[in-house]
């Protein structure tokens, strides 16, 4: 009777932990990703956001990776590096997350890719721009760090040469924030002009959430530039843009502006045309179908709101991730890392994408414009 | 407890606080153990100023940062070791305080307040906007794993957090005795004449300046190492670093244990770092209640928990009959 | 140099210098007649910018109206918060009210981050992109209202100070506090009303900014110690020098904000303020009291 009941609950025992170590096996497949939730890039936070879960989701529904949910965590890293490292520490300690995800601002990834190479784990970069980034990853670097977005030296390389075409690529002032996504624009601006025998016109940066633009605008209008590349993202961006207005302008914008977050009423003036800018994306791209499928389900996600390039740079990177997961085959962080170094994929923009040996993708870039009071695509440009 | 039972506790209680990284692997724990390394050295710092000799004193976040960035600097751009950085972090601020402890002597108490948090946020906007020394808001990432040579050949690489737990715990120890043997010493008491009362203890002879500076000089160095220590460990260093979330959180700590109390700082301040991950408080709310202890601490008990034990050891004292004890 | 460019920089510079010494002069104020250092005055020029942004968008109210409204609740605010938390200290230990307007302020900012975040807010009013243009010199609309409530605000405090009973008890107050109780002068409903009018001209700043300037948690933080080092320079507790000095200091950052990189400008004030006490510590208009 007494060895009755002690074989049942031994029996009971191993079945829970069978049951148990069964659920553990079967629950959800991590990602870990780092943005700017609050603070003044937190629009593009947002983006990245809707970008990530909206691959996600559409992973999910076609039944998962290796029969698991995917599920990502965000973490707030205020776009500040010290801020990111926090968080990221911590969710590498926790150790639950197959890789690391984003970072968006090029401060907090180039932050957190020594902390990746610490613990092994691979981090996905989708929006850091910063031309270091990719310098310090792959080979002779970071083997854990992966770049999927064009980095800023070979999209303002695309830029430059368009503008040259045209003869306008002499006399350009530059003014940008002062991080290394702003930096990294002015090198790489100065080294596609002088590829070209260029160089600026004059090289100013801003604090980001610098609240008045009026005096580095006046002092920047009496120099008398042909174009003024200007490199500001999010609520800068605005304030900026709005105060450009008030000073009535009259020097053609270049750079990576933000063209589909210009205000409504400014674009519609006809203030800005004649605008030139970069950027890895745009939503009125149709080299593919796929792309207003992609849009359409966006807006649905984001309540109306289409894509920016943030939103798609984090959508096709997250597919790319997960792509990488599916053919590892399990979700052990190195053999997800050699899966990621033998990607193919299929962009939205028409492009096969792989990573070089610098964990670099090199994606098409978009060149862009404003004309007519709207946004106009003026062609395309590999990088 | 008779004298000789008290140390042999407290070196008990200190071996038993070393071991905790053996005992247990749990990052939270580590991660209490180190930020309560820092905020006790730079709150028991700012009470050694404002507490001990009276001066209140806003610039202890300036030495804390200008000691991560010195040490950081020297690490990466001219290869020193960390010990020679940290100590050298902590000498260059020790010589800002001791330039900040020159000026209080002209300036008047408010204007020597406005002065001293106008210097923490000078520190930042130059750590922000001198670019091509600091690296600017992108900060120094990825500062290298530490080695430190110890004696008998030896050599300890920090790459483990219960390392630094180890060396900034050991770090804040040495400074709390310094600390501890400096007030109870005839130095000790001479400064707390001199925050009682400015005018009567220069009559007896006592120098205030001398207090002052070396009150400042002393917790400068001290916050200017264990900030070179804390970039370390977090392995970066960026303006943030000079943030006023500092200041105000060292700040409720001695006002919160009591200005002048040493136990008392030292038992808020293990309080007040274990209480958020407690109370999972985001940082905005916590820093709330830290404003609502400060305005009930101004208004209602200005002498904090220390100030409240005092007190009631006074009363008690003073309901002693006259005379012998029978 | 165009002739144009300086103009515009001036311009700029009156303009900024206007809102500083809105702001520096209720601090100045406060000083003098509490001996309070307010800690917590950028947080109130924080929180009008809020209550306008709110006013503006969500309730659809007009320019006018919202400044006029903030500006009157900013009074009556300084009035409870006299009443609630610096009547009782009295003057006392400087170190307490310091400590107490700190704690204030830890309270308003995070408190505004907890419950706004700290993403930037834009007002769009119909004002919004509209100039003055003089020739070569464009001035927004908005910038110029600011300047004007600035100047109204002077005028209107130089007044109570200067001609009025009450004005002249502040004054004295303020030079000598227990001469003035000998006198039979109320310290109490003194200090209260300056208290009421140093924190509605804080409002009077924030509702006049608030359509220029993106609106978020952060913004009193950096004005504030401008503010500080503004009355220094100017005196601590000498109104007029506070507003001689911030309009100096907001022309002279924006002349070299035109030629010089924008790092030399950020350090401007605390450079001005530490020139300030080494040389002349009572300040370039003193108070008759040493600093």
């Amino acid at each position: 009777m007494h060895t009755m009941r002690r074989l049942l609950l031994a029996l009971l025992a191993a079945g829970a932990a069978q049951f148990a170590a069964g659920q553990a096996a079967q629950g959800p497949i991590l990602i870990g990703s780092s943005i700017p939730m609050t603070g003044g890039v937190s629009t593009f936070g947002q983006h990245s956001r809707w970008g990530s879960e909206l691959a996600i989701e559409q992973a999910n529904a076609a039944g998962g990776v290796l029969g698991r949910k995917i599920e990502m965590d965000f973490q707030d890293n205020r776009c500040n590096p010290a801020e990111a490292v926090k968080s990221v520490s911590q969710m590498i300690a926790e150790k639950k997350y197959v890789a690391i995800f984003d970072g968006l601002c090029s401060s907090a990834a180039l932050a957190i890719m020594p902390l990746v190479e610490r613990a092994e784990i691979p981090f996905v970069v989708a929006n850091a721009s910063a031309t270091s980034i990719a310098e310090k990853s792959g080979i002779g670097g970071n083997k854990w760090t992966f770049k999927v977005n064009p980095t800023d030296a070979s999209m303002l390389d695309a830029l430059v040469g368009w503008l040259e075409k045209q003869g306008k690529a002499d006399n350009i002032a530059f003014l940008g924030e002062d991080t290394d996504f702003g930096r990294a624009g002015s090198d790489g601006l100065a080294a596609a002009l002088k590829k070209r025998n260029h160089k600026l016109a004059s090289v100013d940066f801003y604090q980001k959430g610098t609240a008045d633009f009026s005096t580095v605008f006046a002092k920047i209008k009496a120099e008398k530039p042909a174009a003024l590349a200007l490199y500001a993202i999010d609520a800068d961006f605005q304030n900026a843009i709005r105060q450009w207005y008030s000073m009535g302008g009259g020097i053609p914008l270049t750079g990576r502006v933000l063209v589909d977050q210009v205000p409504k009423e400014i674009m519609a003036s006809g203030f800005l045309d004649g605008t030139t800018s970069v950027q890895p994306y745009d939503p009125s791209v149709d080299i593919t179908p796929t792309n207003k499928a992609f849009v359409d389900a966006y807006k649905k996600k984001s309540g109306g709101v289409a894509p920016i390039m943030v939103g798609f740079e984090s959508y096709e990177a997250t597919r790319i991730l997960i792509d990488a997961i599916k053919r590892a085959g399990s979700t052990d962080p190195a053999a997800i890392r050699d899966a990621l170094t033998k990607t193919r994929y299929q962009s939205i923009m028409g492009t096969t994408l792989e990573f070089d040996q610098h964990n670099l993708i090199h994606n098409n870039a978009v060149i862009i414009g404003i004309k007519g009071g709207k946004v106009v695509v003026f062609g395309y440009s590999k990088t | 407890m008779n004298r000789g039972a008290a140390p042999l506790a407290f070196l008990v209680a200190l071996a038993a606080l070393f071991a905790v990284p053996r005992l247990t692997g749990n990052e939270y724990v580590l991660a209490f153990g180190v930020s309560f390394a820092t905020f006790s050295v730079l709150a028991s710092g700012l009470n050694l100023v404002y507490g001990y000799t009276g001066l209140l004193s806003f610039a202890q976040v300036a030495f804390f940062g200008v000691g991560g960035y010195t040490c950081a600097l020297l690490v990466t751009e001219w290869h020193w070791s960390l010990w020679t950085s940290a100590a050298a972090g902590g000498v260059l601020a020790a010589l800002i305080g001791l330039l900040i402890g020159y000026s209080s002597l002209r300036l008047s108490r408010h204007a020597f307040a406005i002065v001293t948090i106008s210097f923490a946020l000078l520190c930042m906007i130059v750590s922000r906007d001198w670019v091509s020394l600091t690296r600017g808001s992108m900060g120094i990432p990825g500062l290298p794993v530490p080695s430190l040579a110890l004696p008998g050949g030896l050599s300890w690489r920090l790459n483990r957090p219960s390392d630094f737990f180890s060396l900034m715990l050991g770090f804040s120890l040495a400074s709390h005795v310094l600390i501890y043997l400096l007030v109870t010493s005839r130095i000790g008491r001479a400064m707390q004449a001199v925050k009682l009362n400015e005018p009567l203890a220069q009559s007896q002879g006592l120098n205030p300046l001398g207090y002052k500076l070396l009150t400042i000089t002393l917790s400068a160095f001290l916050s200017g190492v264990i900030g070179s220590l804390f970039v370390f460990y977090l392995t970066i260093v960026d303006p943030s670093i000079f943030d006023f979330y500092y200041t105000e959180t060292m700040l409720i700590m001695v006002i919160l244990g009591g200005p002048g109390s040493f136990w008392g700082v030292l038992f808020s301040t293990a309080v007040l770092t274990g209480l958020p991950d407690l109370l999972r408080f985001s940082t905005d709310l916590r820093m709330v209640l830290y404003g609502l202890i400060l305005i009930g601490a101004m208004l209602l008990f200005p002498g904090g928990i220390g100030g409240w034990f005092k007190q009631r050891r006074l009363a008690h004292w003073r309901k002693q009959p006259y005379g012998d004890k029978p | 140099m165009e002739a144009g460019f300086l103009i515009q920089l001036l311009v700029n510079g009156l303009v900024i210098g206007v809102i500083y010494a809105l702001i520096a002069m209720g601090l100045s104020l406060i000083f003098g007649v509490l001996e309070i250092v307010n800690f917590a005055h950028g947080e109130f020029y924080m929180l009008a910018a809020m209550a306008a942004y709110f006013l503006t968008t969500n309730l659809g109210l007009g320019y006018w109206p919202t400044v006029a409204v903030v500006s009157v609740a900013g009074l009556a605010v300084g009035y409870v918060l006299y009443e609630a938390l610096l009547a009782s200290l009295r003057g006392e230990s400087f170190e307490r009210s310091i400590l107490l307007t700190l704690g204030l302020s830890m309270v308003l900012q995070n408190g505004a981050i907890f419950l706004f975040t700290t993403t930037p807010k834009m007002i769009v009013s119909p004002y919004t992109y509209a100039n003055f243009i003089f020739g070569q010199v464009r001035v927004p609309v908005l910038r110029v209202f600011a300047l004007g409530l600035g100047v109204a605000a002077f005028a209107l405090l130089y007044l109570v100070l200067y001609r009025t009973q009450v004005g002249k008890a502040m004054r004295g107050v303020a030079q000598n506090r227990d001469a003035a109780l000998m006198v039979g002068i109320d310290p109490r409903a003194i200090s209260r009303l300056a208290v009421a009018i140093g924190i509605g001209l804080s409002g009077l700043a924030g509702a006049a900014l608030a359509p220029i300037y993106a609106v978020h948690p952060l913004m009193g933080f950096s004005f504030v110690f401008k503010a500080f080092a503004i009355i220094i320079i100017g005196g601590l507790g000498n109104v007029s020098g506070a507003a001689i000095a911030a309009i100096a200091l907001g022309v002279l950052e924006n002349l070299m904000g035109g030629f010089l990189p924008q790092v030399t400008v950020d350090g401007l004030a605390f450079v001005a303020m530490i020139a300030i006490l080494l040389i002349r510590p009572e300040g370039l208009f003193g108070r008759g009291v040493r600093v």
